[in-house]
């Protein structure tokens, strides 16, 4: 007896399926500080998008309405599609495991070990049992680089550094589409960071990655993006690949690409 | 996307097949690996299966896993998969739980349980002691450079822990003095000894309900907070910017705590105090009409002054312990969320239960006065 082979779907190629995040018309302000006028920003499916500005121009700001922990006050943000803040519950909570976010400061729950951290989120799942949730934490935790000594130890007990490998193992643990970085490299030596970088690029080959990430490490920029949105004077004035940064004429443009040109060369 | 799936099929020889296709991963969101792995399960159980993987899409190391767990984790020549997948495996097996190890039945667990929490308490015990040694040593310090005083510190430990407990103290205070009031007046009237209400309430209001009841507040409110406080200040290494600007935790972060809350428990004390006796007064106006005047001209005739003194002493020791108490909490605290809120939890009870503890040392020493 042979049941009839299911067919094979095609791969959607719908347009809107490829617009991972959509940011339109965003405007945010803090008391009468105003950090987004405005803003207009498109995140496609596989892009390695960096997010890169001054320091205080409001980056993480934009990074916590993608992610639905803050809304705008006025502006849209869609996530797949879809507004995080219109959902029922359940659609949303799926929804939000489509993507992991490593936070700047690692955000590591403090009481759990560096083992029970990477396994909270499959833990909620219920899906799996001890010995699965074992497997699935160290694999997590040898993409990251992360020896198997560390796993007890609470965050308060490791480095800076492990903290963020640490976390970026929770934000890989449910396998999301997308993965939010707010300034992954920083706090790593460029040898780690070097291996962060590579490990981002390969997960994103392996498993279709669609990457964001803020930064202000010119090497993990320039190795790791392949487009940079720059954020300046309250919105995205430039959104492109590295190289055709050097046609916008803007001075904050300009100076960065000075800084990053050398950088561009050598690669 | 196609979920995870699988079917079964059986050649001519009558063995079975099992072909898996869909994407085994944790990226389609309607895949549940608990009930994939519970219609597996009689498969997992038969050996002369064969399993073929080379319809899977995508498989994650969720997925994987799952299947490994079923097989035993082991690959065996009845499973076959893509080189792609084989790593996956492979990486998976490697990574295998070791068997934990058997804990042993000891039945001295509990004696040691004892021991252990026996040299706990004593470890807080010393901790406790150097903690107060250490504030002394500052006050000495102090005493010889007056101008090292933390004012700020202290202006802002009286403010929080004294001005904005005015309110609570004195609503708690005067309601409870009502409720005693009002019981006491029912009993003292019917044996129609209505003018002792004042005895009664004036002795036991000055000199035991008033501290503790403030102390007990107090404990609450601003103990749990400097706890919390210096915790937190623990878990943001902000104790350890403070050593590395050359300035002492102690004498920065404890000592205005310390003498803030003794400075100005005394005063509470006196808030507290007052408020429960208008309480009480109220309650006896009502009940055997007895008129405010007549209650506060013949309070400081029944009630000898020197219960006074001994509760605004009680007042200094209350707030010294608790303030003691709760910044020798806050300094244990571990960098980590649970352990913040243990050690606030046993600041608060250790610090009521250390003031009742001083209250009846206290009452002992002065058994013979002001009654
Ligand atoms: N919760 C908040 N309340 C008030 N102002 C805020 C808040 N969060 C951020 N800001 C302000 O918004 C601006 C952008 O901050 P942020 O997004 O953190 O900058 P960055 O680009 O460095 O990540 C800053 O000027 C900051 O002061
Ligand atoms: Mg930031």
């Amino acid at each position: 007896m042979i049941e009839s082979p299911k067919q094979t779907i095609p791969p959607e190629n719908i347009p809107d399926q490829d617009v991972i995040c959509d940011i339109q018309n965003v405007c945010t302000e803090f008391d009468d500080n105003i950090v987004h006028h405005n803003l207009n920003l498109t995140v496609k499916r596989g892009d390695i998008l960096a997010l890169v500005g001054r320091s205080g121009c409001g980056k993480t700001t934009l990074l916590r309405h993608i992610i639905g922990l803050t809304k705008p006050q006025s502006g849209k943000v869609l996530l797949f599609g879809e507004n995080l803040h219109a959902m029922e519950r359940v659609a949303q909570r799926r929804l939000m495991n489509r993507f992991g976010v490593l936070f700047q400061q690692g955000a590591l729950f403090s009481a759990l070990s560096v083992f029970e951290n990477v396994a909270f989120p499959l833990r909620e799942l219920k899906q799996f049992d001890e010995s699965v949730i074992y497997q699935l934490v160290m694999h997590k935790l040898t993409l990251v680089e992360l020896e198997p000594r560390y796993a007890d130890l609470l965050p308060a007990e490791i480095s800076g550094g492990m903290v963020k490998r640490v976390g970026l193992a929770r934000a890989l643990a449910l396998e999301p589409e997308l993965l939010v970085l707010d300034e992954p490299t920083a706090g790593l030596d460029p040898d780690r960071s070097h291996n962060f970088i590579d490990l981002v690029k390969q997960l994103k080959k392996s498993l279709g990655l669609t990457v964001l990430f803020v930064t202000h490490d010119m090497d993990t920029l320039a190795s790791l993006a392949e487009r940079v949105a720059v954020l300046e004077d309250k919105h995205i004035i430039a959104d492109c690949s590295l190289q055709e940064l050097a046609r916008i004429d803007h001075p904050f443009v300009i100076n960065f690409f000075q800084s990053i040109r050398s950088r561009l060369e050598r690669l | 996307m196609v979920a995870a799936g699988f079917r079964v099929s059986k050649d001519d020889q009558g063995r079975r097949h099992i072909q898996l296709f869909g994407q085994w991963s944790l990226r389609a969101p309607s895949n549940d690996f608990a009930k994939l792995k519970k219609s597996l399960e009689p498969f997992f159980l038969d050996t002369s299966i064969t399993w073929n993987l080379n319809e899977v899409e995508q498989l994650d190391a969720a997925g994987a896993s799952v299947l490994l767990s079923g097989w035993g984790n082991r690959l065996n020549a009845n499973i076959s998969f893509t080189p792609e997948q084989a790593t996956l495996f492979n990486t998976l097996i490697g990574l295998t739980r070791p068997p934990s190890k058997k804990i042993q039945q000891d039945w001295l667990a509990p004696l040691i349980g004892l021991g252990k929490g026996v040299l706990h308490l004593a470890h807080h015990f010393t901790e406790f002691i150097h903690l107060l040694i250490l504030l002394l040593i500052e006050i000495a310090y102090l005493i010889r450079r007056p101008q090292d005083f933390p004012w700020r510190e202290f202006s802002a430990n009286v403010y929080k822990s004294g001005v904005n407990a005015l309110p609570v103290t004195a609503l708690l205070g005067f309601m409870i003095g009502v409720v005693m009031g009002y019981l006491m007046s029912k009993q003292l009237h019917t044996f129609g000894a209505d003018i002792y209400i004042v005895n009664i309430l004036g002795l036991s209001i000055i000199r035991e309900l008033g501290p503790v009841l403030m102390a007990v507040l107090v404990a609450g409110r601003s103990g749990s907070a400097m706890t919390a406080q210096i915790g937190v200040m623990r878990v943001t290494d902000e104790i350890d910017a403070l050593t590395t600007m050359g300035i002492s935790r102690i004498l920065r972060v404890v000592l205005p705590k310390v003498l803030g809350l003794t400075f100005v428990a005394p005063l509470l004390v006196l808030w507290t105090s007052s408020w429960t006796l208008i309480g009480g007064a109220f309650a006896s106006n009502l009940e055997l009409g007895i008129s405010f005047r007549f209650f506060f001209d013949y309070l400081p005739l029944v009630v000898q002054p020197v219960n006074f003194t001994l509760s605004l002493i009680k007042g200094l020791m209350f707030g010294f312990v608790v303030a003691l108490v709760a910044c020798h909490f806050g300094l244990r605290i571990k960098p980590n969320t649970e352990s913040l809120s243990n050690s606030t939890t046993s600041s608060v009870v250790t610090a009521i239960s250390g003031v009742i503890l001083v209250n009846a040392w206290f009452a002992i020493l002065t058994r013979g006065i002001g009654v």
